[in-house]
């Protein structure tokens, strides 16, 4: 689980909304672009299994599309009802332009 | 905005239900049949009773041990949930989405974290608190709801509910008395004699559809004239008899009810030898489903009628409560839950189970009675304007101590029409 991943290229992610979905080993994974800082965590929310890649990122967080569950994108805590579980958080690192992704030890 | 091009329909106007009937002039002494078949009664009857000042038995605590743990179920024909929450309180909340009205739970009991509507998952607390609705800000920057939309305006409506040793109690009605109140001393005496305080301990459940008017099986709890002659079972083997202590005492203006009796054993009297339907010669192989156990009770069976719709009583060993849930006016489903203790030793709980045996749809008691209420549903189905007769142990709504009587029925009509104004 050491091994860095290329997954996107940083003009991917939307510029609308700021996030990405991609696959990291089978598994959804959410890019976020929160100004310039690429982060990266689950992309399944934990509550309603909605894609968070759909939600709206404000102020470092993201708003679940289907409940308005938020987590913090960078410690993937949530921040309020209905959500209550932390989200997956993964390490990123940018060469160039590209991407890359390695799973965070549980 | 309004849609445009399309003419607006005439609106509908909203009448309050007038029901163009008259009662027998013999009053309370008589049942018109339609009061068992009419449309209006039934839905005046929801409205009135279950919607109305009433407490309505929704369930026992231990059915829902722990925190998301739910059970469903139904006061009249509107749909709730029994839940406990995160507090460890139990709430009762109505089982429809704030949304467009669906159910939100469509199962008998479970164990959720919150509830999601599945029709388009708006999902709520435990409370009924409305924590989020898909595409709120809309889809792709289109669509969403109003940005004044307010989650805490649009959640499930929660009841106000007791929990009175173990047994849960709603009310639609904000102005309906405390619960205490509304049952009376005589029954609350009873409900608290049945749960002490004590922890309970579900043991199972029955459920059956009977095709008969709800309030066939009210007066059936009300009738302790039919159970000798009816019921050989009963008598057979010398569970309740004609000779046997009784009581009956109309509470509550005559809409509840307490009626107790004491288990005498078997034995041959004048009340017995009458009835042709006593077999002095039949005996019971397994004598173990008659015989209770001594307990706390000391061999005094009955119960208590809560209206609209439960019943708590002892029969032998087996404790449990009725419901009664009207579908139609000509359809009413039964739900005997089964109980126990949780300091009853496996002997008891075997006992409890086993007496079990004689309630519910196969019980060899209780199944006299569904097949019954079905044939006096086809008899005064045909009939509307006949009437019944209820004049045995007198005209009167005074309690009694005797079994022969039907004092139970007319204190409950009289109570009735007032309420019904009929």
């Amino acid at each position: 689980m050491d091994t860095w991943k290329p997954v996107a290229v940083v003009k991917d992610i939307s510029a609308d909304t700021h996030t990405l979905r991609v696959t990291l080993d089978g598994e959804a994974v959410c890019l976020y672009n929160v100004e310039g800082e690429i982060c990266a965590t689950q992309d399944r929310c934990p509550h309603g299994n909605a894609s968070l890649a759909e939600g709206y990122l404000e102020d470092g967080t993201i708003e679940c599309p289907l409940h308005q569950g938020v987590f913090d994108i960078r410690s993937g805590k949530p921040q309020c009802p209905p959500v209550t579980t932390d989200l997956k958080c993964y390490d990123v690192k940018v060469e160039g332009d590209t991407i890359l992704l390695r799973a965070q030890p549980a | 905005m309004t849609c445009p091009d399309t003419p607006m329909p005439e609106a509908a106007v909203a009448a309050p239900i007038r029901i163009e009937r008259r009662w027998p002039k013999e009053g309370h002494t008589r049942i018109p049949n339609w009061v068992y078949t009419d449309p209006d009664v039934f839905r005046k009857e929801m409205d009135v009773f279950f919607g109305g000042k009433t407490w309505n038995y929704v369930g026992l605590d231990c059915e829902v041990p722990e925190p998301g743990c739910y059970k469903r179920n139904w006061i009249g024909d509107r749909p709730v949930i029994m839940v406990r929450t995160e507090s460890g309180e139990i709430a009762v909340l109505e089982n429809r989405c704030a949304h467009r009205g669906a159910q939100i739970c469509w199962q008998n009991t479970g164990k959720v974290k919150d509830f999601t509507c599945p029709y388009h998952q708006w999902n709520y607390d435990l409370n009924g608190n409305l924590q989020g609705v898909p595409f709120r800000r809309g889809a792709m920057g289109k669509g969403g709801m109003p940005k004044d939309f307010d989650p805490k305006q649009n959640g499930i409506r929660k009841l106000r509910s007791v929990n009175r040793g173990g047994s849960v109690w709603a009310t639609f009605a904000d102005d309906a008395p405390s619960f205490e109140d509304y049952c009376g001393t005589e029954v609350l005496a009873e409900i608290d004699h049945m749960l002490p305080g004590k922890k309970l301990k579900l043991l199972g459940y029955t459920r059956q559809l009977i095709p008969s008017n709800w309030k066939m099986y009210l007066e059936n709890l009300k009738d302790p004239y039919h159970a000798t002659l009816l019921h050989t079972f009963y008598i057979t083997f010398g569970l309740w008899r004609a000779d046997s202590k009784s009581e009956c005492i109309p509470t509550g203006g005559g809409a509840h009810s307490v009626m107790v009796s004491h288990n005498e054993g078997k034995k041959k009297t004048e009340a017995t030898s009458e009835m042709s339907r006593f077999r002095d010669d039949l005996e019971l192989l397994d004598l173990e489903t008659v015989t209770p156990r001594a307990e706390f009770n000391r061999g005094r069976v009955g119960g208590a009628w809560v209206f609209p719709a439960a019943q708590f009583g002892i029969q032998a060993n087996s404790l449990k409560t009725r419901h009664v849930i009207p579908r139609s006016p000509t359809e009413h489903e039964l739900v005997f839950t089964y109980y126990g203790y949780e300091d009853d030793d496996e002997e008891m709980t075997r006992l409890r189970l086993k007496h079990a045996n004689l309630l519910g749809p196969a019980g060899f008691v209780s199944m006299d009675d569904s097949e019954m209420l079905n044939q006096v549903q086809i008899g005064v189905g045909g009939y509307p304007n006949g009437q019944g007769v209820v004049e045995m142990g007198g005209r009167d709504t005074q309690p009694a101590d005797y079994m022969v009587t039907e004092v139970l029925i007319r204190a409950f009509y009289q109570y009735y029409r007032e309420a019904m104004g009929l």
